[in-house]
Order: structure tokens, then C-alpha cells, then sequence
């Protein structure tokens, strides 16, 4: 039972993780349309943005990842000037491809930059975590998931209660009309992205004292949170959280009782079942075209 | 790093015409071609190696080159791809100025060129430790490294002979280097007459391993073997081995004593014992390169960089013993290379083309290697 | 649609491109005589042009048929299995290999392709990524099979009686010949009828089933074509390079393999061609770069789709393209359905009995009965909302209903598709234009032509004059050969009204043509629907103007709120008291049947 429940909590902690760069990727569907397969870099230059202010630099931990997420959300409007901006009007595959591009360029600069040894981060806590039962609780997926809960909330709160979530839905929608309607369409669209920038770094930052600082960090997780939002329902919210989790759970369950060299496997299986079974996702869109 | 205007000979000599008429410059000096990874997952070991490399090309010049020529190193990279390696070779296998090459650590890669090396007829100096490579029927790869079986038979013998443990746990990753591995050390503990209770693979790039420790604390083993090929996978699993409170010996492949690791895992890997070709208190050699090695680089000699060092050293022999570049002449004299000292330890290249037969146990004693022993084995 | 199509583009015949090919298969065969028979050379192209047949499976699955897929390298990495085992473990001679190479991964084609029924767009991204990863853990583990992660080395080239395909510029010599094989099929597929169907569903999946395209089906051939073409460049890679290993054919390289097909242009295997050489050669000429290669690599794929938006064909194809198409005068061919001229009959057409659509709550058809008859013109009118377009849309088969049954010509077809209700002699057009964007005029109409049980269906230049005579009926065929796009909007839909006349219908749906008309073509679109009736066509038409309906219709219906209110001569039907208040907006007092 004991072993059970270190598994349950481990695949919560690992699904918190996916959870969390998901909860990027949902925000640029919701409110761009985008699928952004350079997600997961956000978070690797969010962990080198901290590893230079902290580590390097000597800057106090929380005042430097302040300042690490602050720079991810404007290096998330440069990126949007540069990889979407230009192509906002030529549908979804040209910016798939030019996301994929830029998720090699990010991560191949970084190498060339700062070498290819993986770094350690320190975490928030000097406990590395503590033993309830027989179960080992690491206090970095414990802090993972008390952040991921509260994005959630956060996200929930702006985009169904204010002003500004309305516009960003209704510039996702429908660009035309939401500009007819004198909403600043590029405005929302910086916003989008910056936003969902400084979420991938704090995920980076929050990521790296367990996966370490590393180029590859970004594609190590950045796939399967996109499996988790699928999972979880496209552009749903509460979706990406519990697509997540589900995923992270089912992988280390998987591993556990059938089979570790497969244990990615479960995941993308998982993925599969859900997108011939249940395309719609736990919480999501229905996918329907009108005549 | 190659320049601009050395890409530009490069590329003439590439078409294979351009050979004779680059004239006196290319003459001036004796080439080794290199396929490293400069890009790629293994790119960091490709620094190392570069750092090892430059050191013994630096020490050779300045001792008067070989054959009265400076050695240069000719670079290419590998992109830590089987494509790319054979792509790097290739560009490298076309230049006649080449005498011999340095091939990569990593053995699927050593694998995917071998055909092309058979074809170039030139000595290719080798670190990828799996066993099969010498044993292809390939006359010109050259190990610089001892290989798997060597590493496994000594963990086998020091875990059963020394520690007087036999209930095994092994944890390897499933390519081609962590499941030779496993099959190596399976094999040395049956000559044993154990059975690991335990042989557990993982796929590369895991961001967790609680459900392998769980495993190995689950299956009443007394000592933990493992073959990791990236330090970010065993400074994950390292970490969780001591949370999840397996506290059994550990004795590792290489990689749990390299500077990496112990700069990612910290106090999680103290105590633990690993294999390693290296270690700087092994032999004078190794204390003497380790010591150069922190002098131009500020920071330890690391077991990417000690072979290369040595792969220099040898051809820079090989080349002066033969008095000639001629690849059979240059092949015969890396054979007859006995006793020879280099910082991995002492080099007796058998036909196979292996140099080296015993392995160093080291400790991690708070986060310093320290050399515990060396155990050489009669093949 | 069985067998592949064979050529059916505009004025040609089964010869064209081939002495094109010809030559091509001349002059590589010739180039590898002189190549480098060893060395970086060769294996770059041999690497460039084994990768080119894989790249050519994804102007397939994508350019033509538009369907994302990035699973190509696994699709390389079967192929390459197949051969490496097949000549290594079980003895079977290469060109034995190759095929079942290209069959067993084919079927895993089909398979993927069935996953593409409900979804599109990211979905398919991702469920051919997890197909990519599940495909590189089974290579890597399931070692009895596969050998694992070492990889197989000694893979065997083929040697034929009196033909060793050994040597270095032997085998480079078959590289390439199936490499101008692999270009000139999936050019000539572009113009064939295949070719046409997977257009279509790229442009318009909706307009593609209503002119009897099977979506379904012709996505899983897609993805059939493109894993068998995969499969061929793998096998051919495995024999080149006789050493693979599962790490050669990891999502990674899917990417590559993408990046390849829109670097030079997805809509032409010689974009394909030209992109696969560019970025085989790119990470070659960046190695000065050294570190920083992969990084201006990764810079180069976001500049290419910024400023190259159809590849660098597209560019060279617009640069020196206006190719001079031939003038199709002299091709037009009669239309056959306008000989008929049927008078009208008694005999129903299309039945419709009480048919009803619920979306939700929402009662937008409630138990409505119509029958046109055979030869007549029958409208449908009624107030906006009143449930009209979803009529046509359930009729079509684009919405199933909730209850009620549809009849074409005596059989009943409520159960069927919209594309089997199309090859069944139903035809429509649209109220807000679809058209297949992507194509010529003449092309969109071609589609129309095409439907499985038209009688020319299966003849390529019967194909061509049907298609060119259904424009001349409507005035376009001057503009046969210019991209649709480039039409106005009423022209459009003469394009559309024209592709459901090439396929001969036995009961045309118009929905609402004369919206978003000016005066002018209101009044051109009147002449042209009394042309119609005049030639006894079977026309069932929705619209709100009345004046226009009033012109053509022998018999009306009036559907309010998604009841029948009326129906019968149009006199009577327009002076019915119901009609008129729901017209004027005023609640109707009377309920009726």
C-alpha cells in the first residue's frame, strides 16, 4: 500500500509539472489560437534566466525570479513579433512550423552560449521534503503543486471575470470582429504571449531544482504537457490541470506494474485512446464544423 | 575550433582535387581527423574530449611534432547522431592529408561508421566501451578505453569478492551502451553463480524514477549496479535512491564518478563506489596529466577528456615507432605498443585492438573521487 | 474510386510528363555513372535523395490532401526495418524486402489514417507524434525483433542476375531512378483524379463530400501513399547506409523530414525535391558555424515560413511560372443532363417525410414533409431562422436527422453519407460560397465531374469537356485556367452552380444563390436558373427573394420556425395568409399542417 501511495504522489508531482507548462500552452490556444511547440523552451530560458540571477549573479531568490519571469514575458513579446506576428493570417500549420523552428533555435542558442553541462538550481526550500507514513513527499512537487493551483485560479479569475480575458476570448474567436469592436487585437496578442511566457519560466524555475538546468529541459516535458492538454481538453483550463495529473499518474503507475522502458509509452497510448475514444477531452471544445 | 579560412581548404580538399595544389601549407603539418559531438545531447563530452585532445596535441608540437611535422586535429561534428557520424566521417575519409582519426565515445556511433573505417583502411582511435566494436573483425579500430566486459567482470568481482554481496540489483538504460552493460555484468556474476535478483531498464531522458528505486528497494537486493549514459538521468534517480531510503552499496559505470554527476547529484552519489578508467591517483601518469589537465582548464580532468589525451599520445608514438604514416606500418606499431603508461592506465594492445584490461574502483568520498583500487584482468 | 487514378489532368493523355521522365531517368542514371563512387559525396546523395521519396510521401498526406502528419521518419524507419531484417535475419533478397517494406508500412498508413476520421489539425499532430514515440520505444525494446538499440549493421544491397547493385554508383544509380519514379507519380497524382479528391479535401472537406469525394476514405489512401513512399526511401536508406539504428528515425528527424517538404514547397514533389537537397546541404555549409549551426538552422525554418510562405518552388514557380497553359476552346462537351428535357412528371424525385432536427433544445426541423417533383423547379422559402439551410443540410447529408426519412428517386437514403447521397445523383451548392480555393476553375469544376457514377467519370478527357462545357453553359469558360480565388464573388458561385451540373445530378439543391448578390448578377442568375428549368432539370432552391422564386418555381414550400406552413402553387402558397405574417413579421394566427 505504502508503495502504491509513493507512486500516487510521485505521479501527482511529475503530473503537476506537465500540468503547469500546459497551463502555457492553453492560454496561447485560448487567446491566439496558437499551438506553440516552443512551450517547453520558455521554461528552459526561464531556468537560465534564473540560474544567471541567482547562481551567477548572486541575486536574492525570490527577487530573482521575480525578475527571471519578468524578463520571460518580454522575451514572450519578441517571440511573438518574430515567430507569430508575421504569420498570423496563414492558419495554424505555418505557425506550428515556425514554433518547431524556433524551439530549435532557442535551445541550440543557449547551447552555444552556455555550454552544454546541466546546472543546479536550488529549489525555494532547504527541505529537500519529509516522510508521512512510509511516503516520501518532496517539498518541490508539494510547492508545484500549490503554484499550478493557484495559476489555475488566477487564469480562471482573469479570463472569465474581467474586462481584459473577455477581449483576449474574443480575439481568439474572431480577429475581425473583435478589432471591429475596437479591441486592440495586437495589444491582446502581446499580452497573450507575454503572459504565457513568464507561466513557462516560472514553470522552468519551479522544474529545475528536480529535472536540473539543461538545453534539452524544454523537450524533455514540453510533449507530453501538450499530450496532457489534449487529454485534458484543448483549451480547457481545468482540462490542462487534470490531463496532467492523469498523465503523470498513468506513467508512473504504468512503469510500476508493466513496464519501465516503456513508461513513455503509456502516455502517448493514453493520448491515443482519448483522441479515438473521446476527442473532445475530459472538459473541451466540441469539435464540429458547420455547413 | 577551425577557422574560416581553413573551412575554405577544407572544402577543396572535400572534392578530392584540390589536394596537391593547396601545396606547402598542408604539407607542414600531419592531420588527424576527429568525428566529435560538438552539438546534440552529447555535446558536453565532446568538450571534454576536446580539452583532452588539445592537451597532448599541445605537449606533442611543442616536444617537435611527429616525424619532424606539428599534428593538427581536423574536427568534425558527430551531432551525437548515427547519420551525422557517418556524414562527419565520410567528409573526413575523403581527404588524403588525413593519416588517422579519433572516432567518438559512444558506441552506436562507432558502430555506424565502422563500415566506412573498414573501407578507409586507416587506424581510428575509439571510446566507446562496448565490447562487440573490437570484435567485428575490423583490423583498424583501436580502443582507448577498457571495455564493457572489463568494467562489468571488475564490478562483478569487487561486489562479490570485496563487499561479499550476492543479491544483485542492476539498473541500466536501454541503449546500446546501458543494455550491453547489463548483458556483460549478467554474464560476469553467472561466472559467479549469481543471478541478479533485479535487471531493470529505463529509457534515456526520464523526469522521474520512483517506480526503478521502488523496484530495487522492493526486491531485497544487498548491492545496486548501474549503467547510466546521461548524468541528468542519474542525478534524478541518485536523488530518489536516497529519499526513498535504499541504502544498500552502489557500484556504478563510470559516469556516477565523472564531474558531472557529481556536481548534479551532490551528497546523493557519497559513498558510493564506481568503475572508472580514470582516476588521478591510479598511477605517476594519471597524477601528472590530471595535474596539467587543471592547470590549463581550471577544473578536474574528466574521463571524456583522459582518453583522448591518451588516443594523441598513441598515434604520436604509433606515427614515430613506424617511421611512416603508412596505415598498415601505423597499425602494426599501435599492436606493439606494451607497458606504455598514459593517463588511463598502462596500454597493452592486444590484435583485437583493445589497450586496456583492468578498470580503478574509486570512492565518492563526500563529493571527492578517491582511487579505493585497481583490478586488472587477464583477458 | 479503386483503383489509383491514372492521368486525368486538363488536355492530356496517359503520356504526359513521361519522356519529362524519361530523360530525368537518363540523366541521373548517367550523373551516377560519373559521381564520386565512395565518400561524403556519395553519401549525401545518397542521404538527399533517399530522404527526397520519404519527403514526397508528405507532399501527399500534406500539400495534397492537407493533412498534418509528423510521423514520416517512423514511416522511413519501417521501411528501413523492413529491409535491414528481411536481408539480414531472414535471408530475403533486397528486392523482395523493399515491397514488403513498402506493404507492411502502407498498412500502418492506412491504420494512422483511420485515426484522422474525427480529428484534424493539431489533433492529427498529435496523435501521429504519439504513434513517432510509441514506434521508437518498440525499435529500441522489443530487442528479439528488432536488435534493439544497437541497430543491425550489415545490410545487404542488391544483386540481380547480370546486375550488381553493390557498388557505390550502382546503387546511387537505383537511388535515383526511384527517386524520379517516386517525383513523377506524385506529380502526375496531382493532376489525376486521386490528386484532385485529396485537394479537394484540403481546400473544403465539406464541398468535397457533397460533389461524392468519400473523405474518409481518400484521407486513409493519403496516408497510405504517403507511408508506402516513406517506406520506399527507408528501405533504400538502409541499403545505402547498411547500418540503422532506432535513434535514426526519432520524432526529431519527423520534424526534419517536415521542414523539408515546406522549405521547398509542399504543393510540388519538385518543391519537396528542392528542400530535402537544401536541408540536407544546410547543416553541411553551416558546419563553420560549428556550435551555432543547429541555432541558424532553427533561425532559417522561422525565416523561410515568414518570408517563402509556398517554399522556394513556390517562389521559382512564380518567379518564371505563368507557364502558358493551353486554350481549351474546342474541348467544351455537351452536357447531357440538358438534353433531357424532361417535362415535368408526376414521378417524385426526392421525398422528404417528417423530418425533424433537433440541435439541443432547439427544434430547428419538426416533422416537415416535401416532394419535388421530377422536372420541376420546387422552392423553399421562409423567414430568416425559419430552418431552411439546415433542410438542405440534413437532405445533403451533412446533418443526420433526428427523425424522418429521405427518399432519392424511390430509395431511401436517410442512413447514407453526403458523398453517397451525391453518387446516388444529388448535387447542391452553398449559401456562403465553398469553393476548392487551392484550385484552378476549371479544376473545381473537374471535381464535379468526377462523381463516382457520373457517366464519364472514369475518362480523363471526358472528364475535361464535361467540366469546360458546364462553364460555358455558365459564361466562365474564359476564366477555366485562372486560381478560383481570383473570381468575384457571383462568379464563384457560377463556378459552384457549375461543378454540380458536370456531374449530371438528377436533383440539384441551391441554397440561397442570390445571396450576396448585386442587382445585376440577381438578374444573370435568374436568366441562368430559367436556362435551367427550361432544359427540365430538377432544381430544389431556397432562397428569401421572393421576386426570384416567384420566376422560377412551379411549386413552394414555406417553412416557419421549422414547420411547414404552406405549400403548393406558387400563387396560392404566396397570397396564403400564414406566409404573408410570417413574412411581415407578425405572429402567425393560424396553426397548420
Amino acid at each position: 500500500m505504502s508503495l502504491f501511495l509513493q507512486l500516487l504522489f510521485t505521479g501527482f508531482g511529475i503530473g503537476a509539472i506537465y500540468a503547469m507548462v500546459s497551463l502555457g500552452f492553453v492560454l496561447l490556444i485560448r487567446a491566439a489560437n496558437v499551438v506553440n511547440f516552443a512551450q517547453g523552451e520558455f521554461s528552459m530560458l526561464g531556468a537560465y534566466a534564473m540560474l544567471i540571477l541567482f547562481a551567477g549573479l548572486g541575486v536574492p531568490y525570490l527577487l530573482a525570479f521575480v525578475l527571471s519571469v519578468a524578463v520571460m514575458a518580454v522575451f514572450g513579446m519578441v517571440f511573438a513579433g518574430v515567430a507569430y506576428w508575421p504569420l498570423r493570417h496563414r492558419g495554424q500549420l505555418p505557425v506550428i512550423i515556425s514554433t518547431i523552428g524556433a524551439s530549435i533555435l532557442l535551445a541550440n542558442a543557449v547551447l552555444a552560449a552556455y555550454g552544454p553541462s546541466p546546472q543546479t538550481l536550488p529549489g525555494m526550500f532547504d527541505n529537500p521534503g519529509f516522510e508521512v507514513g512510509e511516503v516520501f513527499m518532496d517539498s518541490q512537487y508539494l510547492l508545484i503543486l500549490a503554484v499550478a493551483a493557484l495559476l489555475v485560479l488566477l487564469q480562471y479569475l482573469v479570463f472569465e471575470k474581467t474586462m481584459l480575458g473577455k477581449k483576449l476570448q474574443a480575439t481568439s474567436q474572431d480577429k475581425e470582429m473583435a478589432s471591429l469592436l475596437g479591441i486592440p487585437v495586437a495589444v491582446m496578442v502581446l499580452i497573450t504571449f507575454a503572459y504565457s511566457a513568464a507561466i513557462g519560466g516560472i514553470a522552468g524555475v519551479l522544474v529545475a531544482p528536480i529535472l536540473f538546468v539543461s538545453t534539452g529541459l524544454g523537450s524533455l516535458i514540453s510533449l507530453k504537457a501538450f499530450a496532457a492538454n489534449i487529454i485534458g481538453g484543448f483549451g480547457s483550463i481545468p482540462g490542462a490541470i487534470l490531463g496532467g495529473l492523469a498523465l503523470g499518474i498513468a506513467e508512473t503507475l504504468g512503469a510500476a506494474y508493466i513496464s519501465v522502458p516503456y513508461k513513455d509509452a503509456f502516455g502517448f497510448a493514453m493520448l491515443l485512446i482519448f483522441l479515438l475514444l473521446r476527442p473532445q477531452g475530459l472538459f473541451g471544445e466540441r469539435i464540429a464544423e458547420k455547413a | 575550433m577551425v577557422t574560416l579560412s581553413r573551412r575554405a581548404t577544407l572544402l577543396g580538399a572535400g572534392a578530392g582535387l584540390a589536394l596537391r595544389t593547396t601545396g606547402a601549407r598542408a604539407e607542414d603539418t600531419l592531420k588527424i581527423g576527429v568525428v566529435s559531438p560538438l552539438t546534440g545531447p552529447a555535446a558536453e563530452s565532446g568538450q571534454f574530449k576536446q580539452n583532452g585532445m588539445q592537451l597532448a596535441l599541445d605537449a606533442v608540437n611543442a616536444a617537435g611534432g611527429v616525424l619532424g611535422k606539428k599534428l593538427e586535429l581536423v574536427v568534425e561534428d558527430d551531432q551525437t547522431t548515427n547519420p551525422g557520424a557517418v556524414l562527419a566521417f565520410s567528409r573526413l575519409a575523403g581527404r588524403d592529408d588525413i593519416v588517422a582519426f579519433i572516432g567518438p565515445v559512444r558506441s552506436t556511433q562507432v558502430n555506424s561508421m565502422a563500415p566506412d573505417v573498414l573501407k578507409a583502411g586507416k587506424v581510428m582511435m575509439i571510446g566507446g566501451t562496448d565490447p562487440s566494436l573490437t570484435h567485428l573483425g575490423n583490423p583498424w579500430l583501436f580502443r582507448c578505453r577498457p571495455n564493457d566486459t572489463y568494467s562489468a567482470q571488475v564490478i562483478a568481482q569487487f561486489g562479490v569478492k570485496e563487499l561479499n554481496k550476492r543479491k544483485w540489483a542492476v539498473v541500466f538504460s536501454t541503449d546500446t551502451f546501458g543494455s550491453n552493460g547489463n548483458k556483460a555484468l549478467t554474464a560476469a556474476l553467472e561466472k559467479e553463480g549469481i543471478q541478479p535478483v533485479l535487471a531493470q531498464g529505463y529509457t534515456n531522458q526520464q523526469a522521474d524514477f520512483t517506480p526503478v528505486v521502488l523496484a530495487v528497494r522492493q526486491s531485497g537486493a544487498d548491492i545496486l549496479s548501474s549503467y547510466f549514459t546521461y548524468e541528468n538521468d542519474l542525478g534524478v534517480f541518485a536523488r530518489q535512491v536516497r529519499q526513498l531510503g535504499v541504502r544498500i552499496p552502489w557500484v556504478g559505470s563510470p559516469s556516477i564518478a565523472n564531474t558531472t554527476s557529481l556536481n548534479l547529484a551532490g551528497p546523493a552519489l557519497y559513498g558510493t563506489y564506481g568503475v572508472s578508467d580514470f582516476s588521478a591517483d591510479a598511477s605517476p601518469a594519471a597524477k601528472a596529466y590530471a595535474e596539467k589537465y587543471q592547470a590549463a582548464y581550471k577544473s578536474m580532468p574528466d574521463i571524456q577528456s583522459s582518453w583522448a589525451f591518451d588516443a594523441v599520445n598513441i598515434l604520436a608514438m604509433a606515427i614515430n615507432a613506424a617511421k611512416s604514416t603508412d596505415p598498415q606500418a601505423m597499425r602494426k606499431a599501435v599492436i606493439a605498443i606494451k607497458g606504455y603508461g598514459g593517463a588511463e592506465g598502462e596500454y597493452n594492445f592486444d590484435e583485437n585492438g583493445d589497450g586496456l584490461h583492468g578498470y580503478n574502483i574509486v570512492r565518492n568520498d563526500n563529493g571527492k573521487i578517491v582511487f579505493d583500487r585497481h583490478i586488472e584482468l587477464t583477458a | 474510386m479503386t483503383r489509383a487514378a491514372t492521368a486525368s489532368p486538363p488536355q492530356s493523355n496517359w503520356r504526359r510528363g513521361v519522356p519529362g521522365a524519361l530523360l530525368a531517368l537518363v540523366a541521373v542514371l548517367a550523373f551516377a555513372a560519373v559521381a564520386p563512387a565512395e565518400g561524403y559525396y556519395l553519401n549525401i546523395l545518397m542521404q538527399a535523395s533517399t530522404y527526397a521519396i520519404a519527403v514526397a510521401g508528405l507532399v501527399v498526406v500534406l500539400g495534397y490532401c492537407g493533412q498534418i502528419s509528423l510521423t514520416q521518419a517512423g514511416f522511413l524507419g519501417l521501411g528501413a526495418y523492413c529491409v535491414a531484417l528481411g536481408t539480414v535475419d531472414w535471408g530475403l533478397p533486397f528486392f523482395v524486402a523493399l515491397p514488403l517494406g513498402m506493404i507492411v508500412t502502407g498498412v500502418f498508413g492506412l491504420v494512422l489514417g483511420l485515426a484522422s476520421l474525427r480529428l484534424g489539425g493539431h489533433y492529427l499532430a498529435m496523435v501521429t507524434i504519439s504513434f513517432q514515440q510509441i514506434l521508437t520505444l518498440v525499435l529500441t525494446n522489443w530487442i528479439s525483433l528488432t536488435h534493439g538499440p544497437d541497430g543491425i549493421s550489415g545490410i545487404r544491397r542488391p544483386v540481380l542476375p547480370g546486375l550488381d547493385l553493390t557498388g557505390g554508383r550502382a546503387y546511387l544509380g537505383l537511388c535515383l531512378a526511384a527517386l524520379v519514379g517516386a517525383t513523377f507519380f506524385t506529380w502526375r497524382l496531382k493532376g489525376s483524379r486521386l490528386g484532385r479528391a485529396m485537394q479537394g479535401v484540403r481546400d473544403n472537406e465539406i464541398a468535397a463530400s457533397t460533389c461524392g469525394v468519400d473523405i474518409f476514405r481518400i484521407k486513409v489512401v493519403a496516408f497510405g501513399i504517403s507511408a508506402a513512399l516513406g517506406a520506399l526511401g527507408g528501405g533504400l536508406f538502409a541499403g545505402a547506409f547498411a547500418y540503422i539504428s532506432p535513434d535514426q528515425f526519432a520524432f526529431n528527424e519527423s520534424v526534419v523530414l517536415l521542414t523539408m517538404a515546406l522549405l521547398g514547397g509542399v504543393q510540388s514533389p519538385f518543391g519537396a525535391l528542392l528542400g530535402t537537397c537544401f536541408l540536407v546541404m544546410l547543416p553541411e555549409w553551416l558546419r563553420f558555424l560549428r556550435q551555432a549551426y543547429l541555432a541558424v538552422y532553427g533561425a532559417a525554418v522561422i525565416l523561410i515560413m515568414v518570408f517563402l510562405p509556398d517554399g522556394v518552388w513556390g517562389l521559382i514557380a512564380r518567379r518564371f511560372g505563368g507557364r502558358g497553359r493551353a486554350q481549351t476552346a474546342g474541348a467544351a462537351g455537351e452536357l447531357p443532363l440538358l438534353d433531357r428535357r424532361a417535362q415535368p412528371s408526376e414521378e417524385i424525385a426526392l421525398k422528404v417525410a417528417g423530418l425533424s432536427k433537433h440541435f439541443g433544445g432547439l427544434k430547428a426541423l419538426d416533422g416537415v414533409d416535401l416532394a419535388v417533383r421530377r422536372g420541376t423547379v420546387h422552392a423553399l422559402i421562409g423567414p430568416n431562422g425559419s430552418g431552411k439551410t439546415t433542410f438542405l443540410n440534413v437532405c445533403s447529408g451533412l446533418y443526420r436527422p433526428t427523425a424522418g426519412s429521405i427518399a432519392l428517386a424511390g430509395t431511401d437514403v436517410t442512413g447514407m453519407g453526403a458523398h453517397q447521397r451525391t453518387q446516388r445523383g444529388l448535387a447542391r451548392t452553398f449559401q456562403n460560397i465553398r469553393v476548392f480555393r487551392g484550385m484552378t476553375v476549371l479544376e473545381n469544376v473537374m471535381i464535379g465531374a468526377e462523381r463516382p457514377g457520373n457517366d464519364v467519370w472514369r475518362n480523363p478527357s471526358g472528364v475535361v469537356s464535361r467540366a469546360v462545357g458546364a462553364l460555358q453553359f455558365v459564361g466562365l469558360e474564359d476564366a477555366a485556367h485562372l486560381p478560383v480565388g481570383a473570381l468575384s464573388y457571383g462568379h464563384q458561385r457560377y463556378v459552384e452552380i457549375a461543378r454540380a451540373l458536370a456531374g449530371s445530378p438528377d436533383v440539384l439543391l441551391l441554397d440561397e444563390p442570390a445571396a450576396g448578390l448585386n442587382l445585376t448578377e440577381k438578374r444573370a442568375l435568374g436568366e441562368l436558373l430559367s436556362r435551367l428549368k427550361g432544359h427540365g432539370l430538377t432544381i430544389l432552391i431556397i432562397d428569401h427573394d421572393v421576386k426570384l422564386v416567384q420566376q422560377v418555381a412551379d411549386h413552394i414550400t414555406v417553412l416557419n420556425f421549422g414547420k411547414r406552413i404552406a405549400d403548393g402553387a406558387p400563387g396560392a402558397v404566396l397570397s396564403h395568409p400564414d406566409v404573408v405574417a410570417a413574412y411581415l413579421g407578425e405572429p402567425h394566427l393560424h396553426e397548420v399542417a
